[in-house]
């Protein structure tokens, strides 16, 4: 390029920048355009998607085998109860995995801001934090939603299939399989928003991903591990996100666990309140 | 316009920007020139919002940053090169930030063109020079065609065609009737380019006088005076075209007015001086001598980096 082709005046007069102005809508679009435009994401989204189906496929092929061999003996068909009830449940049993994933995106989505330091470029264009911030967490919310639902019904696609050759069946629309889905998508979504609450509070992609990985996998397993010997933590260990989310998913609540509108309850808290507290904290620090 | 009033900024207990007042007009370009550290940036970042000042106001055009309804379309920033996502491309990057005032993909095009990054627009931004980085954070500036113009050490890192072309687009823009606000820590930049200097020292205002003014090497009557209480003083010396600038608990140095006047002002409000020092220094002295400071600073690095470098040896 030469000084002269540089130099030379605008082409365009005033209005050619238009004359909108900083609006909700745009700046989703915004988030959109840079969700979108990151390849890690797109390979993150499509992992989760295969993942969750994938592990649907090897666990229904599982219970289906482990079924044939009840049926060589009827004590284990008795120890092993209704199995017509875990069919239901089985196109959503990548979550655990899944989960993980999602949630470690949506850390990236806030984190990555600061790593890269493009929250510079964002919030000049948008000082308006908050502005930013909901719709950042209304986009988290979309992606999460849309790829939960679409993993479990692929996995609907390919478990139905799978389990009906060892002659079990799900039906789409019992209340089993109606509270699967739907309560499956929530808790992804409420990982999610813990995620880019972890990230925006920690301005720090590895950090914010082993946080969120010790308080859905560490913490569980750890006070699983010793609630057997100390009775409290078993009580505690009910308050846990994963805990109550995966309650939620259950029809039958198990046995002494909470009720199921606490677990909704809980639920809401755990996705609403550290989103709140990254929101305060965006607010008042310095970029 | 840019307007700072008392502005002052406080990292823990350091002090980055020390109640600092300007206003940047518009129609002309305003140099605003330090040292590395000087708080340039600070200053600049409080401006768009992205730091919240300790205390003290800035406004752009009458209203604080974040008031506007339309902030990219008011003021356009270049604050540090590459404040990009690296695995974006530049026409992404650039149509995320159009996306939020609802600005046509047309002026992306157009400001890609005009920043002379046509080549380069699909690419990741990781693998941009500094150079390019900041002609991406130049097109950022002017995606919204605003009125004012804030640019961080625009030329950092540019090959002299783009130095050319950043002082072009800056007396260009200043020509159109816009605030032109430039940072940089070379004084031969500023000659250059700005119509109007701001020198920030140690985050406090040192000058604020017309370029010609800096460039001639007008000898402005300057001293150095002690006194023990400088606040009082300082007050009392205050003034159009004075500047009154604290050097520690006792000291001010005063340019502007000579040593008798000092001391007539002294005597009207009862102050006692126990030291008057006439100083002839232009302001260009005054900035090398600031400076010092900072070239001290690098050699003292280089020493480090020397030792470091037999220490591998050893």
């Amino acid at each position: 390029m030469s000084t002269t082709a540089m130099a030379r005046p605008r082409s365009a007069g005033p209005g050619a920048a238009g004359n909108g102005k900083v609006s909700f809508m745009g700046v989703l679009r915004s988030e959109f355009i840079k969700f979108s435009s990151l390849l890690s994401t797109l390979i993150l989204v499509l992992a989760t998607i295969v993942v969750m189906v994938g592990i649907a496929a090897v666990v229904s092929w599982g219970i289906g085998f482990s079924l044939e061999m009840a049926a060589e003996s009827p004590e284990m068909a008795a120890e092993m109860g209704d199995l017509g009830g875990i069919a239901a449940t089985l196109p959503a049993s990548g979550l655990v995995f899944a989960q993980l994933i999602v949630g470690a995106l949506a850390v990236m989505v806030m984190s990555s801001e600061f790593t890269t330091g493009s929250a510079r470029s964002t919030f000049v264009a948008v000082p308006n934090r908050q502005m930013v911030f909901w719709a950042k967490a209304l986009m988290i919310t979309i992606v999460a939603a849309v790829v939960a639902l679409v993993s479990i019904l692929l996995s609907f696609l390919v478990v139905k299939p799978i389990v009906g050759h060892y002659n079990l069946d799900i039906d789409f629309s019992s209340e089993a399989f109606q509270r699967s889905l739907w309560f499956s998508v929530l808790y992804v979504v409420m990982v999610a928003l813990i995620g880019m609450a972890l990230g925006g509070l920690l301005r720090n992609s590895a950090g914010g991903i082993v946080v969120l990985a010790a308080l859905f996998f560490v913490l569980p397993m750890a006070m699983g591990g010793f609630s057997t010997m100390v009775d409290w933590l078993a009580k505690a260990m009910r308050f846990l996100p994963d805990q109550a989310g995966t309650a939620l998913t259950q029809l039958t609540v198990a046995p002494g666990g909470l009720e199921q509108w606490q677990n909704g309850l809980l639920m809401a808290a755990w996705s609403l309140i550290p989103l709140i507290l990254a929101a305060i904290v965006l607010q008042r620090r310095d970029i | 316009m840019i307007t700072a009033e008392a502005l002052t900024k406080n990292y823990g207990v350091k002090r980055a920007v020390d109640s600092v007042s300007f206003t940047v007009q518009p129609g002309k370009v305003t140099g605003f020139l330090g040292p590395n550290g000087a708080g340039k940036s600070t200053t600049m970042r409080m401006i768009v919002g992205l730091d919240r000042p300790s205390t003290g106001t800035v406004t752009v055009n009458g209203r604080k940053y974040g008031e506007h309804a339309a902030p990219l379309r008011e003021v356009g920033a270049l604050l540090e090169a590459k404040s990009v996502h690296k695995s974006r491309s530049a026409r992404t990057h650039l149509r995320s930030l159009a996306a939020t005032h609802s600005i046509p993909n047309a002026r992306v095009d157009e400001v890609i063109e005009l920043t002379g990054l046509s080549a380069v627009a699909t690419k990741k931004v990781g693998g941009f020079s500094l150079g390019m980085g900041q002609r991406l954070g130049i097109a950022v500036a002017l995606l919204g065609d605003p009125q004012t113009l804030i640019l961080d050490e625009p030329v950092n890192g540019l090959d002299p065609e783009g130095v050319q072309w950043v002082r072009h687009l800056a007396r260009q823009q200043a020509a159109q009737g816009k605030t032109v606000f430039i940072s940089s820590h070379l004084m031969s930049e500023m000659a250059l380019t700005a119509d109007h200097l701001i020198i920030i020292g140690r985050g406090r205002i040192i000058a604020d006088a017309p370029i010609e003014q800096v460039i001639s090497g007008q000898n402005l009557p300057t001293a150095r005076v002690k006194t023990d209480d400088a606040d009082a003083l300082m007050n009392a010396l205050l003034g159009e075209n004075i500047q009154v600038t604290r050097l520690d608990a006792e000291t001010i140095s005063v340019v502007g007015l000579d040593g008798r006047t000092i001391a007539q002002r002294a005597l009207d409000h009862n102050i006692l001086l126990h030291e008057l020092t006439p100083q002839q220094q232009s302001l260009e002295e005054a900035y090398m001598a600031l400076t010092q400071n900072d070239v001290e600073y690098h050699s003292s690095l280089g020493q480090q980096a020397f030792a470091g470098t037999n220490g591998k040896q050893a």
